[in-house]
């Protein structure tokens, strides 16, 4: 078992965390396919009258991406820990009630219409994914409330049906997609990272943050929660509100993050178990060090992504389970006599 | 509850003040004076590659995709990512006047982020014969070889309608194009195949479908009855192993006229999967498997 959790330990776990977190960010964003000078990005947008090209490449399209990467991996983390703890259930993820297919059937939707209208000079994809993803959730949780009111078992057969469903839909999409068409779709579904416009980045970002923040508040009643609800409702927890709030906030920024960056797989199911793994099941530490590992995680894996097969890239759903999936075995194998499996 | 307020309060906070920076920071997007004729021209597309050089404009491109290797001369300069893939960086490295892209999804996103960072982009819809035409004039409009374009346009057009004329009035030779074996998948009639074969004097086997590249099982393909085959290969240097594979294949279909009279043709796939200036070769290719007793085998 895990020492309990003091508010020391928690505050100094997550500055390092955080200090760790930024020395990544700094350090992947002077690595790319393109060598950059940093003393030449320092002189600023133009030298001469003429663009400077080490600036643009680093402030307009390395520093973005990175930051997009973290924070699509903090939000996709975070939510693992809240979909892990609501349903019980030690395999959830973030996906598991059919934002992933959701998503995808509306960034589908996006390309096969072939919409090319924009929306403050981005595509629609973006916002076809996000109504998909929350749309799907929303079904999902109305036909989960239907089945068991008491019960997490209705609302996964919902979700795991209601995917299956979507996916079919997706396969027919791409079937009858062109050529062109399937490749964008494609790069889409296996998560594809590029830099992002400074407003979308700040505003995800904002949401993204004020979502982990709630999260963070709900700690001590997932905490509760996880010992059982029947106990929780007696000690004066407000079971159904804690629940579909905590829902609500981790679908909202899962959605976010999907529609910022395609389907990016792994993250929010490995990132959770190895902090549980390392440091206990306490919520109160488990959602912040969870999303601050998977920004690292993703910054990591996209920075990967980038270089391997340069000038071209690897879609980063591909390495985060390439690394993270041997990188999670040894740690449970390392770690697995010290804690009792109870998500 | 204090908590929450606060938090609520830090969000409406942060949004606000992401609104302040960007009206801030609107006016100061990079305003560099671009050149009226652009002096370095990025290609992000083979084909597109060969327009340029085609037209005349070798010296002023800067940046091609991996796959641009026609010209020979195509392959010396600066690689920008793949056709699929575009990589910003080296795009940006290369430093820009024009950008010259097709429509598709990922290239329009493309160019929406090069647009946001001030570069000057083009996009070419050459997805038809007809668009291949519109698209070098577009291109020769942009990067100040009109003239050149017109010339490029007349000569192709020329050649393409010798074609036309030669097979006028005649037959039809019934085609499969296939583009895979297993599973069999073809060239359906809204593509620039299809437009291809019915200038060298063809027609699909099959019908309108559905699907642009529709998958055909064997019954459709019996029912199809075509006079020739034609396998594009994947490079140059697999025709003779794919001809090989392609035989053996279609050994199984003994009864179709193509495998009958033996006309399975693997020919040069880059020539034929690039609209470009090579149109005109393409099309001769095809007509040499459709009509040895025209244009020769």
């Amino acid at each position: 078992m895990h020492p309990p959790l003091t508010p020391q330990k928690l505050l100094l776990r997550t500055s390092l965390a955080g200090a760790l977190l930024v020395a990544i960010l700094l350090g992947c964003s002077l690595v790319g396919p393109q060598a950059i000078s940093l003393k030449a990005a320092f002189h600023g947008p133009q030298i001469g009258g003429t663009p400077n090209p080490d600036y643009e490449i680093l402030v307009r399209v390395r520093i973005p991406r990175v930051l997009l990467a973290a924070m699509v991996g903090a939000a996709l983390a975070a939510s693992g820990v809240i979909f892990q703890a609501l349903l019980r259930n030690p395999l959830a993820d973030p996906y598991i009630l059919g934002v992933s297919s959701g998503a995808g059937l509306g960034a589908m939707l996006a390309v096969i219409g072939g919409l090319s209208w924009t929306l403050w000079g981005r595509s629609p994809i973006a916002l076809f994914a996000f109504i998909g993803a929350l749309g799907t959730v929303w079904l999902v949780w109305g036909i989960g409330r239907v089945t068991g009111k008491y019960q997490v078992t209705g609302l996964l057969l919902a979700g795991v049906v209601v995917n299956a469903f979507f996916s079919a839909m997706i396969m027919f999409l791409i079937s009858i997609a062109r050529s062109q068409q399937l490749y964008a779709t494609i790069f889409w579904l296996m998560g594809n990272m590029t830099e992002e416009d400074w407003l979308v980045l700040w505003v995800g970002g904002g949401c993204i943050l004020a979502g982990i923040v709630s999260l963070f508040f709900l700690g001590p009643q997932l905490n509760i929660l996880s010992v059982g609800r029947q106990d929780a409702r007696s000690i004066g927890v407000p079971v159904e509100r804690v629940e579909l709030a905590a829902f609500a906030i981790s679908a909202f920024i899962t959605a976010a993050a999907v529609s910022l960056s395609g389907l990016i797989g792994f993250v929010g199911l490995i990132v959770p178990h190895a902090v549980r793994l390392v440091f206990g099941p306490d919520h109160r530490q488990l959602i912040p060090l969870s999303g601050l590992v998977g920004a690292m995680f993703l910054v990591v894996a996209d920075t990967v992504a980038r270089m391997v097969v340069a000038p071209a890239q690897l879609p980063v759903g591909v390495v985060t389970a390439m690394i993270g999936g041997p990188f999670f075995l040894l740690l449970l194998v390392a770690h697995s006599k010290k804690v009792y499996w109870a998500a | 509850m204090r908590k929450w307020w606060l938090l609520s309060a830090a969000t409406v906070l942060w949004m606000a003040s992401g609104y302040a920076l960007v009206r801030s920071d609107a006016g100061r997007a990079s305003e560099v004076p671009r050149r009226q004729i652009p002096a370095r021209i990025v290609s992000m597309a083979p084909n597109l590659t060969e327009i340029l050089f085609a037209l005349g404009l070798e010296s002023r491109v800067v940046g091609v995709t991996q796959d641009s290797d026609y010209p020979p001369a195509a392959k010396d300069k600066p690689r920008v990512g793949t056709f699929w893939q575009p990589d910003i960086e080296s795009i940006i490295a290369t430093r820009p006047d024009l950008v010259v892209t097709q429509t598709f999804e990922q290239h329009r996103d493309l160019v929406r982020r090069l647009q946001s960072m001030g570069y000057e982009s083009l996009m070419v819809d050459v997805d038809t014969v007809a668009g291949l035409f519109d698209g070098i004039v577009a291109i020769g409009r942009a990067t100040g070889a009109a003239v050149q374009a017109r010339t490029l346009c007349q000569t192709m057009r020329a050649e393409v309608d010798r074609f036309a004329a030669a097979t006028g009035g005649q037959r039809r030779v019934k085609v499969l194009w296939v583009v895979q074996r297993e599973p069999l998948r073809v060239a359906g009639r809204a593509t620039f195949v299809n437009e291809m074969i019915e200038l060298a004097g063809g027609e699909n086997a099959i019908g309108p479908t559905l699907h642009v590249y529709p998958a055909l099982g064997a019954e459709q393909v019996i029912a199809a009855a075509p006079e020739v085959l034609i396998e594009p290969a994947m490079l140059p240097e697999m025709i003779d192993e794919q001809r090989i594979q392609a035989m053996s294949y279609w050994s199984r279909f003994a009864n179709v006229p193509a495998v009958q009279a033996g006309r399975i043709h693997v020919i040069d796939g880059d020539i034929v999967s690039r609209l470009g200036p090579r149109l005109p070769a393409a099309i001769r290719t095809i007509a040499q498997c459709l009509r040895p007793d025209l244009f020769g085998g």
